[in-house]
């Protein structure tokens, strides 16, 4: 609801967000066929088919679907880990309202979505489609439970890059605990196809900032395996070990050329979102200045 | 204080185990899920003052559980010194039970208990009270508790030995159980508090496996009342016994009498052959070749015997009277002799005449000869021979005479009546069955009472037996409901008394017209009884019914005839004696002594040793065999369990048979004290008590904790 009243399309049209999403490699012409329509005075000659003219003597216009800009997929973690969270919710409900958040606007506005569930394997493909139902199959992948025992980015992303051939926008929503070097490789390739990738790093404040107090066995959501810790000793061990993660895969992001977005669960959805586009817009005025 | 068992003490270091587990416990009990452990490394578990210090209630609940649990296996007891009043220790209340059962015969044992007795006697203090009780078949209180004390205490042991040394062990069977209900009612019967003294049975016994302990199953030991077995060891072992069984049911159909014995040999015994021969007093009486037997220790073999009822002689085999025929069996090749002859009197038969005088013949099969006939075959056991006589040849005074039994169907001439009256008044029975009116006159003279009239009835449909009284001995038989139901026996005709009866008739039976039925006129010695409807067709169907045999029977026992069958009883059963007796019964015991019985005595309760007791005197002398109770040969010996399942408290530690330990004088012994005093029972509830506590704490707590991770 937060997100309707932000009134994001028009907010994104003035600030010229629709031009930085809009750079479609078709120039509006699509190749979605619907119907033949009779021609009217004033109707782009272009448009008429001569071949139905030849047949049958009469001007028919042949009219295409809406005219599609962008394709986007959404890459969506569905690991064990993402299952974790201390503020009432869990990471993964996090980052799968955020993922239905941006297929139900982008939905809206006639762009059409792809999902990609993952969590060492890729688990469903869903292509970029813009359909009356489509939506609906979209929160049913989105909502599936997770499954996976092992984080591994980087194979989902190369398989990515082996499906998604048409340019567009690539949404990575994860939590990012897997090895930062592993992701540069197919970052990079997937990149090079031409996509414009956004990465959102979903975490728990108490992964930020290791709140606990009491000592316990503490045990890994994905393996199972244990280890005794007390948290007051190995907290700062913890948060440099984190720090240092973090900065990895900025800096992996900053060469790929990924926006990188770490994202808080006890932060407003919307507020993020916010953010987000205020960065898109950011860029999308970098990018014009460029162009 | 002290302790019973002071190695238990060391189990309070088990203490050390709640407290380190109170030190570690709260690093491993939390689990806490976390993403990844990627950015994390091991951090030991720290023992930090703080998990200390949080259950310290707890801690303590539980070491102070531990340690009371240790304390309480670790018997303590407090040493007081005993009461100034008694010098040698608490008052003491004990009864010396002490068998005097026919097993007590073997060698050695009946002085071996009388020692003991005399110990135990010599050794009681003067605070002490003493009771002596014998038993066997019966309890016999020898020496009661008034007794000792009034006795000075010098003396009391005397007294006590005294009686124990004018007893001899009895013929009779072991009555545990009974004994010693009744020397724990002695002990309980009391005025004396009960808790300030110590109440025990010295148990004196061979504690054979064949003592009856009956009574303890349904009776509540008393609480405080120990038992202390001390058994007299026979100083050989094994046992083997001969008892008489019951006879084949088909006895009676064979030509050859034989006895059937039961040979048991005791499971602890070493020998396995023995013998079986017949023994007589007589040395002239011939004695059949003895049987050779072989049994198993722990098994039984039955044997039938056969009886020698001929000798034979020179000119052939003759019959040899009953007073010299061999009266026991004997069973050698086993060590203790005491339960080694059985003593037999096989059924001899016994002849009996029946004088029947009436107009009929054993040919008509209507009247009441024929069914009289029939009624009475011979069989092994008896003969009875009717003679049928006609009123108008009458019998010689002979035949009257040796009749025992008169049978009288019609009316007789007014000699004939007047000699049955005579035959009557010297004890014979005449049974008067007129088969028509026209028999008052002879009644009138058989009863002597003129002026008796019949009168011939015929009820509407039939009579019935309306009124029976079931104590007279005809219908003695019956008295049990389920054969009292005379109600089958239909009545055509009958014959009414009109006169009054005299006041000396018994009327058994009445019709259901009140009419009386079945008279019992007592006449001198004899009697008459007067049947006003008899068993031929004509009159009624009672020839017909079940009852009629029996009666018959009945009726031959009231003339002084005993058929029944023959009774095997043991040492201190009753033998029954024959009813209707006029004059004193003689009792001959095996011994040669006689005793003399009143005519009242139904039964004669004075066998009070195996052997051939006589009933009755010269000719008329029945022998009864009494023998040894069988259960007496079993001489294993009795577990100790058995009493113990039964809910008797035994002191077998404290038995002089397990090599008694001197007392120290002036304090009772540890055990003694500690088993009085049993503080342990106190300090397991105070631990099982604290264990709930700790228990309810525990609970508490750890609902009120809060299970997994809480991060600020």
């Amino acid at each position: 609801m937060s997100i309707r009243s932000l009134e994001l399309r028009a907010r994104a049209v003035v600030e010229g967000f629709w031009n930085g999403l809009h750079r479609s490699p078709y120039h509006g012409f699509s190749v979605e066929f619907t119907e033949y329509r009779q021609y009217t005075p004033g109707d782009d000659p272009r448009h008429v088919d001569w071949r139905v003219y030849a047949r049958t003597d009469r001007h028919y216009i042949k009219k295409f679907e809406d005219e599609t800009n962008l394709r986007c997929h959404i890459l969506l973690d569905r690991s064990r880990s993402m299952e974790f969270g201390t503020t009432g919710h869990t990471k993964a409900d996090y980052a799968a309202t955020l993922a239905a958040t941006f297929a139900h606007f982008l939905h809206q506005q006639g762009d059409a979505i792809g999902l990609m569930t993952f969590d060492e394997q890729v688990r469903e493909l869903l292509p970029a489609r813009h359909r009356p139902g489509h939506l609906r199959h979209l929160y049913h992948a989105i909502e599936s439970p997770a499954a996976g025992t092992s984080t591994q980015l980087g194979k989902p992303i190369e398989r990515a890059a082996d499906l998604l051939h048409k340019r567009g926008m690539v949404i990575v929503l994860s939590d990012f605990l897997a090895d930062p070097a592993e992701l540069e490789k197919p970052l990079l390739r997937l990149a090079a196809i031409g996509h414009e990738i956004c990465a959102f790093q979903v975490l728990d404040p108490s992964e930020r900032d290791f709140s606990f107090r009491e000592s316990s066995l503490f045990e890994d959501a994905e393996s199972g395996t244990t280890l005794h810790i007390d948290p007051a000793a190995a907290r700062a061990g913890y948060l440099q070990r984190f720090n240092a993660h973090q900065q990895a895969l900025a800096s992996v992001c900053a060469r790929v050329g990924v926006s990188w977005h770490p994202l808080v669960t006890d932060r407003p959805l919307g507020m993020a979102l916010f953010d987000f586009l205020q960065d898109r817009a950011r860029r999308g005025r970098i990018i014009r200045r460029a162009s | 204080m002290s302790f019973l068992a002071p190695f238990f003490l060391l189990g309070a270091a088990a203490i050390a185990g709640p407290i380190l587990f109170h030190l570690i416990r709260r690093t491993t009990r939390n689990r806490t899920l976390f993403s990844s452990l990627r950015f994390l490394r091991p951090t030991p578990p720290r023992l930090t003052r703080k998990s200390r210090l949080e259950n310290w209630l707890l801690l303590l609940l539980r070491c102070l559980a531990l340690a009371l649990l240790a304390l309480a296996f670790s018997r303590p007891f407090f040493r007081q010194p005993t009461p100034p009043t008694s010098p040698d220790g608490p008052a003491r209340r004990t009864v010396v039970l002490v068998d005097t059962s026919a097993s007590m015969r073997r060698p050695d044992l009946w002085n071996d208990a009388k020692a003991r007795a005399a110990q135990l006697f010599r050794e009681a203090g003067p605070g002490d009270q003493l009771a002596l009780v014998t038993f066997d078949r019966n309890s016999t209180l020898q020496v009661s508790f008034q007794q000792w004390e009034a006795a000075s205490p010098a003396d009391r042991a005397t007294i006590a030995i005294a009686a124990l040394d004018a007893l001899q062990p009895s013929w009779n069977p072991t009555h545990l159980g009974p004994a010693l209900v009744r020397a724990a009612e002695e002990l309980s019967d009391t005025d004396v508090a009960q808790d300030a003294v110590r109440r025990r049975i010295h148990l004196i016994s061979d504690l054979q496996e064949g003592a009856r302990l009956d009574p303890l199953q349904s009776y509540e030991w008393p609480k405080g009342i120990e038992v202390i077995p001390e058994p007299v060891k026979a100083s050989r072992t094994g046992n083997a016994s001969i008892q008489l069984i019951a006879e084949a049911p088909d006895a009676d159909r064979g030509t050859d009498p034989a006895v059937r014995v039961r040979v048991s040999n005791s499971a602890d015994s070493k020998r396995e052959q023995f013998q079986v021969r017949w023994a007589s007093t007589d040395p002239s009486t011939p004695i059949p070749a003895p049987l050779d037997l072989y049994v198993p220790p722990g098994q039984a073999k039955i044997l039938p015997v056969p009886v020698p009822t001929n000798s034979a002689t020179a000119s052939g085999t003759t019959n040899l009277p009953v007073a010299n025929r061999p009266s026991s069996l004997v069973l050698s090749g086993d060590d203790e002799p005491f339960d080694n002859t059985l003593h037999v009197h096989p059924p001899q038969p016994s002849r009996l005449e029946l004088l029947y005088i009436g107009n009929d013949t054993v040919a008509e099969a209507r009247q009441p000869l024929f069914f009289l006939s029939r009624a009475l075959p011979e069989t092994r056991r008896q003969t009875v021979k009717i003679n049928a006589a006609k009123p108008s040849s009458p019998p010689t005074p002979e035949a009257l005479a040796s009749a025992r039994v008169i049978v009288v169907t019609s009316p007789l001439t007014d000699a004939l009546s007047d000699s049955l009256r005579t035959r009557m008044e010297s004890g014979q029975t005449v049974v008067f069955a007129p088969t028509g009116p026209d028999a008052s006159l002879t009644l009138a003279r058989l009863i002597a009472v003129p002026g008796t009239t019949l009168v011939e009835e015929k009820p509407t449909r039939y009579g019935l037996l309306g009124e029976l009284d079931f104590r007279h001995p005809l219908l003695a038989p019956f008295a049990d409901p389920r054969f009292s139901d005379f109600t089958r026996i239909h009545y055509w005709r009958y014959r009414r008394i009109t006169t009054p009866l005299p006041t000396n008739a018994v009327v058994v039976t009445r019709f259901d017209s009140s009419a009386p039925a079945w008279v019992d006129f007592p006449v001198g010695r004899g009697r008459l009884v007067f049947l006003a409807s008899g068993w031929s067709i004509a009159d009624s169907q009672f020839a017909l019914s079940s009852k009629f045999v029996p009666w018959l029977y009945s009726l031959l026992d009231l003339a002084g005839s005993s058929l029944s069958p023959s009774v095997h009883p043991l040492v201190g059963d009753p033998i029954p004696l024959p009813p209707g007796r006029t004059g004193l019964l003689a009792i001959r015991r095996p011994d040669g002594t006689s005793t003399n019985l009143p005519p009242s005595a139904d039964r004669f309760t004075g066998t009070d040793q195996p052997g051939t007791w006589w009933i009755g005197e010269g000719a008329d002398a029945k022998p009864v065999a009494v023998n040894l109770d069988p259960s007496e040969g079993r001489t294993a010996p009795l577990s100790m369990e058995q009493l113990e399942k039964l809910g008797i408290q035994l002191d077998a530690a404290l038995s002089t048979a397990a090599a008694p330990t001197p007392k120290p004088a002036g304090t009772p012994p540890a055990a003694e004290a500690e088993s009085r005093q049993k503080l342990w029972r106190w300090i397991i509830t105070a631990a099982l008590c604290l264990l709930a506590l700790e228990t309810l704490i525990a609970g508490l707590t750890a609902r009120r904790a809060v299970p997994v991770q809480d991060p600020a």
